[in-house]
């Protein structure tokens, strides 16, 4: 056989897999007719065959090559993963997401402990000596948290009664306003942007020998427990308690749970275990992934909550405190319990 | 091809191609994409990312004045999220491989293995940008150097790599082989250049305008003058050194011929020929 020869003879079932491949840029290949599908798959094979006569025989680069990317694009489109849906996602929130939970709950564990330790430590001692909190935080901010959670009813301190009577008419407006439910949705919208963020940053960096994340894990504990501790020890405790006990269940666990996918990665370097470090990373890593996208899913659960629940006036405290009860057993439930039964079928 | 055959890996080390083994038994050689191409091509998406987001703000701005100023504000910032975290994975997954940027330059998202990327991998990588991008991408930069195949920390983790697509079209027979008249036989000896010599010359030719006109005449005549030796060729030694390339030429047209009557021989016994044809008559019946 001559190149000249081949070449002739090929090259309009070649023409023809092009025309197809084009057609796949623009469609899926579901969207294929039958007949389409059966064609495709037959050229596809009569490509690959060609290729290897032509690499088996000097017939030059340029031929090569144009066999070279037909059969790849060919390739590309041949072995494409089946399209997700929406029952994907599902599946994956209801039972991908808690089992590889589970199966990684040591990570978890430890990440917490590197969060709620810190956490749990500074709002004891910040809570005993209020003024440790400015080692922490900028004296400004403590102000502006302060105007945030003082009770207008009932002004316990008074460090209060001097910022209600500076600034008093403008925090009133701030949660009477009319458009109250705007300024949710803005927050909302804080929330998920910043509060993911960190939390997706967290695990990302936690392939850098998860430097990054035990860092921010203890850090955000110690801003968060000595923010606690301070308005907790200055008398805002109610208005504080009940405005974050609701959302924390979400928030707070979701961010030890992206720690943990973190700290996989940056484990699997330091301990590979039998396998080498770049497989154990690979295998690790796909775990991971799945556990921070189940932090992100919770953290956004964690905004709405913090947007449109937990500052709301016109709900008793009472029944936030309830509600913030049902939805931490909730968090817990549905991490140690979620797909469970098709573990055991 | 047959170099790199013999020693793959050393090939592989000082070439920026990527060989990879299909279930159909076919090498396929990638070209991977080197940083300069990929920071143009982040760049491009960074652009549009950045248009997209300016754009948004801009008409929450209006639908501000109907919905409320926070609603909108709020709703900005949830696309800002997603621009941010969700562009490149979700475009990588959904759109086999690509972003726009990626688009713009040829390049795509594959498998270390060849296959296109899974939507975890794709998710994977681009979530790891957070530790690539430390230090204006310095990290990503650094370990692309370092770990081969041109794979930042998200390449390294997802088991992806960045190759470039090229569009080529069917090689055609350069137009000189029509026209030059093949040799006499009196002037030459034996000697019967391969096949292969004549692929050769083909593409040399084929692709002489690659090279500017001193340099390509230039190497032209080490061949030409190789090959007037071993033909024994007996005219004008002067019209080998001047003109090179219509030597060459009337060496490649003199034996097509020549190898094309052989070859007809040899063709029933060719293993492609029979299904070959059939499935062209099957073509173009489709067609």
């Amino acid at each position: 056989m001559n190149k000249r020869k081949f070449v002739a003879k090929r090259s309009v079932s070649w023409r023809r897999f092009e025309k197809l491949l084009d057609r796949l840029d623009t469609i899926s290949l579901r969207k294929f007719s039958p007949a389409d599908t059966a064609e495709f798959s037959r050229l596809f094979r009569e490509l690959c065959y060609d290729l290897s006569l032509i690499q088996s025989r000097d017939w030059g680069r340029g031929l090569v090559s144009y066999l070279n990317d037909l059969v790849s694009r060919g390739h590309n489109a041949f072995y494409s993963s089946p399209p997700g849906n929406l029952a994907h996602v599902v599946q994956f929130l209801l039972v991908g997401f808690p089992r590889l939970f589970r199966k990684n709950i040591g990570y978890f564990l430890t990440a917490a402990i590197l969060f709620f330790g810190p956490l749990g430590i500074t709002w004891g001692v910040v809570q005993h000596d209020t003024t440790l909190a400015s080692r922490v935080i900028p004296p400004e901010q403590l102000k502006m948290y302060e105007k945030m959670y003082s009770d207008p009813d009932t002004s316990s301190s008074k460090e209060d009664d001097e910022d209600e009577e500076d600034d008093g008419s403008g925090t009133k407006d701030w949660r009477k306003d009319p458009n109250f439910m705007d300024q949710r949705s803005l927050m909302a919208g804080f929330y998920i942007n910043h509060n993911t963020t960190i939390a997706l940053l967290c695990f990302a960096r936690g392939i850098l020998l998860a430097v990054g994340t035990i860092y921010t894990l203890i850090e955000n504990g110690i801003a968060i427990g000595a923010t606690a501790g301070y308005l907790i020890g200055t008398g805002h405790s109610d208005r504080f308690l009940s405005f974050v006990v609701s959302h924390g269940s979400f928030e707070l666990t979701a961010i030890a749970v992206a720690g943990g996918a973190g700290l996989m990665l940056g484990n699997a370097i330091v301990h590979p275990g039998q396998r080498s470090r770049l497989e154990a990373l690979r295998v690790r890593g796909l775990e991971a992934i799945q556990i921070a996208c189940g932090a992100a899913a919770m953290l956004f659960i964690a905004a709405l909550i913090e947007g449109f629940w937990s500052p709301a006036v016109s709900i008793p405290n009472s029944v936030k405190y309830a509600g913030g009860a049902i939805l931490w057993i909730l968090v817990f439930v549905y991490l140690t319990t979620a797909g469970r039964w098709e573990e055991q079928s | 091809m047959t170099r790199a055959d013999a020693d793959p890996e050393g090939a592989m080390r000082v070439s920026t191609a990527l060989v990879i083994e299909t279930p159909e038994n076919v090498r396929l050689t990638y070209r991977l994409a080197g940083p300069a191409t990929r920071l143009l091509a982040y760049l491009i998406d960074l652009i549009l990312r950045i248009g997209i987001v300016v754009a948004v703000y801009f008409f929450a701005s209006f639908a501000g004045v109907v919905a409320g100023q926070g609603v909108s504000i709020g709703m900005c910032l949830v696309v800002q999220f997603l621009i941010d975290w969700a562009y490149f994975g979700v475009s990588e997954a959904f759109f086999r491989g690509k972003t726009v940027g990626k688009h713009v330059f040829a390049l795509r998202v594959l498998q270390e293995k060849g296959y296109p990327a899974t939507m975890w991998g794709a998710l994977l990588r681009n979530f790891v940008r957070g530790a690539d991008n430390l230090s204006f991408f310095g990290v990503g930069f650094v370990t692309m150097f370092l770990s081969g195949k041109f794979r930042r920390l998200g390449d390294l983790v997802a088991e992806t790599v960045v190759v470039e697509e090229r569009r080529v079209r069917v090689p055609r027979e350069p137009i000189i082989l029509e026209k030059i008249r093949p040799l006499s036989r009196n002037e030459l000896g034996s000697f019967v250049p391969s096949g292969q010599t004549l692929a050769l010359i083909e593409e040399f030719l084929g692709r002489r305008n690659v090279l500017t006109y001193r340099r390509g005449h230039a190497m032209a005549y080490l061949l030409a003058r190789s090959l007037a030796k071993r033909l024994q060729y007996s005219g004008d030694p002067q019209q080998v050194e001047r003109y090179p390339m219509a030597f060459l030429a009337a060496v490649y047209a003199t034996f097509h011929q020549a190898h094309e009557k052989t070859d007809d021989d040899h063709d029933v016994a060719d293993a492609g020929a029979e299904p070959h044809s059939r499935s062209r008559r099957m073509a173009e019946a489709a067609t």
